[in-house]
């Protein structure tokens, strides 16, 4: 039985017994190569789950929107099992209220190509489960291409750098998909609409928009499980990865702190070290 | 007004003689498709792609826009008036959505004057689609992908030479001297037109759409149509006619300016009163305003369907949601509910 | 170029109340000369100072910052610059990743017994600004 067909039985009886009020996963959309959340409440729509390599949202976003349903079964990938992870260690939402029904996932297919979080995934299988839907899935070689177009970045000029990443924030519409695709992202007032004080201006000025990734990336630091959800959102096709990627390797190298592999360890921007690094402070 | 044609080379020397005095903007190749770009000649522009990844309306109602600048002593300084500028290569249904942008913004007996200003200095022309994207669905509304509305000249590509039709006086003024069209061109562009319009196969039942929506404002359907929805401003935002704005006040060290931005009804605080009240607090109400504004409100507002079926809501949404879909299921609602 | 031998740079520096503005007192009181480059923001502790204020200074046209506090474990509310260390830290490498020099953005610990030190660390980051030039990325026209 392939992953979709355990699922599909697996949420028939969940849902039968009462068990769960809901499963959260996916479903066939009208495009080919695209899934859609699929909410099933009853064994009949539960029919209509699927999973696959179109897989692409992190479903651990819609926890937070079906709060009040009671009790649902979530289809999590590794990185989708992670956010959990971070969302349960934050308080949005407690162990009880949700059954992880576990995936391997071997990548997710967008517009015919491998998405560029999943090219250098360390975790493809759910670290946070209450059963597993079938096979693990095996883990793959990392994409050397994109680690060493990393390196080459870090070497060009802080002027060349500058250039490189405000071309492609330029392209910015602030539409906030990424934002708000992210299951991180759930501030009831986003900086970005704070007023008295503003923090950041509303055109998508380069300054403007370069603010809003550089914070949007640092209120992530230590949280973004680098699941690609917003970099495959983005209408603009911007390479938010770079950002995401960077700053999870400062944490790692600075506090050696991965987001969500340990729910017994708080992310790491929430606690600190007498002996922390300071190399860069005068 | 007459019909004319006009040969590859002739359409790209008109156009390089306009690049001379005007900015022009087309499609051009990216790299997954067309996007608009202002071209320094003919060649630059790509019409391969079905449709332009971000729709015309930024020329009317740009993404952001100044609209005064200020200093501390109170000294104002308007924005200049826009240039002429030619917006080519533009689709059936993008140029639908620019009249409904016009109509939106000159409704009601006011008119916006940034957008008057350059609808004035604009000269669009458009080019007729022989081919259609899985999510077109225009034809499922009632437009059609050889329509001509909102462009001054519509060219339809025949082969080996394009029909040039002009639908206003500038558009006439601007092939006026080129070769009368015959009657094997306007042959050959029908039969391009019922082939193209075969593609689509779709209808949607606007009529009972619009006398029922009202009626369904309150039913708990909504709840479960917007549970994939994240809420982000994408389908607004590439959508051609979506058209709500935020004003804000800038400043940086004493020089202020007041820009036009584009909001979304997505947003959660694009709804928030002044006293804190947010009627629509409730995500299902967001997605529920988008859906009822194409296919309701604008009905009331200015007697017209604003969704024009271009199809990028469904291309760009994060969360795959085809409207499509989203209408069809109220439909059937609306059926079992009447049965 | 002539203009460039009159750059005076404009560094906003965020000084904790307890050691950092105490330290720069001092200097001040001891007749200490140090140029006439920060324009000073006091804030109760160094883990007060949010990246945005570092962020919208750049914004508003400064052309670098300083940010100071008390060395750690001399905290005057215990842990305030252990939560700002990690942060600074983060923002200190992404801003770099990003382009903005070495430099513009300057993070220290300086005691309010540290006058001295103070003038010195202030000299150095005006010259090190001077060199780098007037801050272009970030800094939003009107």
């Amino acid at each position: 039985m392939n992953r979709s067909e355990i699922l599909r039985r697996r949420a028939k009886e969940l849902l039968s017994k009462g068990e769960v009020k809901m499963v959260v996963g996916y479903c066939a959309s009208s495009q080919p190569g695209v899934a859609q959340p699929f909410f099933a409440t009853t064994p009949e729509q539960a029919e209509q789950l699927i999973f696959d390599a179109t897989c692409s949202q992190n479903l651990a976003n819609f926890l937070l929107k079906v709060k009040n349903i009671g009790r649902v079964a979530v289809v999590a990938k590794g990185c989708d099992s992670r956010s959990i992870v971070v969302l349960l260690q934050e308080n949005q939402i407690q162990r009880d209220e949700v059954h992880i029904l576990g995936v391997g996932c071997e990548g997710v297919i967008q517009n015919g190509e491998r998405s560029v979080s999943c090219r250098v995934c360390e975790y493809p299988n759910p670290l946070i489960y209450d059963e597993m839907l079938g096979e693990q899935a095996a883990q793959q070689a990392a994409d050397t291409a994109i680690r060493m177009a990393d390196e080459d970045f870090t070497r060009l000029t802080p002027d060349e750098r500058w250039r490189v990443l405000s071309e492609e924030v330029s392209r910015c519409i602030r539409c906030y998909a990424c934002r708000q695709v992210c299951p991180n992202c759930y501030c009831p007032v986003c900086f970005v609409d704070a007023s008295m004080p503003q923090l950041v201006g509303r055109t998508h000025n380069i300054s403007d928009n370069m603010v809003f990734h550089i914070m949007r990336a640092l209120h992530m630091a230590g949280r973004c499980v680098e699941c690609g959800s917003c970099h495959r959102a983005c209408p603009m096709g911007i390479d938010l990865m770079r950002f995401n990627r960077r700053v999870a390797k400062i944490v790692k190298e600075r506090f050696n702190a991965v987001a969500g592999i340990d729910i017994t360890t708080p992310p790491a921007l929430t606690r600190f070290s007498p002996e922390d690094a300071q190399e860069f402070i005068k | 007004m007459k019909n004319r044609i006009i040969s590859r080379d002739e359409l790209a020397q008109l156009i390089d003689r306009l690049v001379e005095r005007v900015d022009v903007y087309a499609p051009v190749r990216e790299k997954n498709g067309a996007n608009w770009g202002k071209v320094g000649s003919a060649n630059e522009i790509y019409l391969e792609a079905v449709n332009t990844h971000e729709p015309a309306k930024g020329f009317l109602f740009p993404r952001c826009e100044m609209i005064l600048k200020f200093d501390q002593s109170g000294n104002a300084v308007e924005p200049g008036l826009p240039q002429e500028q030619v917006v080519f290569g533009i689709r059936p249904c993008d140029a639908r959505a620019l009249m409904v942008l016009e109509r939106f913004f000159t409704s009601e007996g006011k008119t916006d004057p940034y957008v008057q200003a350059r609808l004035e200095k604009m000269t669009i022309i458009g080019v007729a689609c022989n081919r259609t994207a899985p999510a077109c669905f225009c034809l499922a509304l009632g437009n059609s992908p050889h329509s001509s509305e909102g462009m001054d000249v519509l060219l339809t590509d025949l082969g080996d030479v394009f029909l040039a039709e002009p639908r206003s006086e500038k558009g006439e003024k601007l092939i006026a001297g080129l070769a009368e069209a015959e009657v094997k061109h306007l042959e050959r562009r029908t039969e391009l037109k019922e082939r193209v319009e075969s593609e689509i196969t779709g209808r949607i039942d606007t009529t009972r759409l619009k006398e029922n929506l009202p009626k369904m404002f309150d039913d708990p359907v909504w709840e479960r149509l917007s549970l994939p929805c994240i809420n982000c401003g994408a389908c607004t935002f590439l959508c051609p006619t979506c058209h709500c704005f935020d004003v804000t006040d800038e400043t940086v060290r004493g020089n202020s300016a007041r820009y036009r931005v584009w909001d979304s009804c997505q947003f959660a605080l694009y709804s928030r009163h002044a006293s804190g009240h947010n009627p629509r607090f409730n995500p299902a109400f967001r997605y529920r305003n988008r859906v009822m504004d194409k296919f309701y409100y604008t009905t009331e507002q200015m007697g017209l369907i604003s969704c024009v079926g271009c199809g990028r809501c469904i291309t760009v949404c994060p969360a795959g949601i085809d409207i499509r879909q989203t209408v069809a299921t109220l439909l059937s609602f609306i059926d079992s509910t009447e049965r | 170029m002539p203009e460039t031998a009159q750059f005076e740079p404009k560094i906003v520096a965020f000084l904790c109340n307890w050691c950092s503005y105490a330290g720069a007192d001092l200097a001040g009181i001891s007749r200490m000369h140090y140029p006439p480059s920060i324009r000073v923001i006091r804030v109760p502790c160094s883990g007060r100072v949010d990246p945005f204020f570092i962020l919208q200074a750049l914004q508003q046209g400064a052309d670098g910052v300083l940010v100071s506090g008390c060395h750690p474990g001399d905290c005057h509310y215990l842990t305030g610059n252990f939560v700002a260390r990690r942060r600074f830290a983060v923002l200190n490498d992404l801003l770099e990743f990003c382009g903005i020099e070495p430099g513009r953005v300057t993070f220290a610990w300086v005691s309010a017994s540290e006058g001295e030190r103070f003038a010195q660390l202030v000299k150095e980051v005006t010259e090190k600004v001077k060199k780098l030039g007037p801050n272009q990325k970030l800094k939003k026209d009107r």
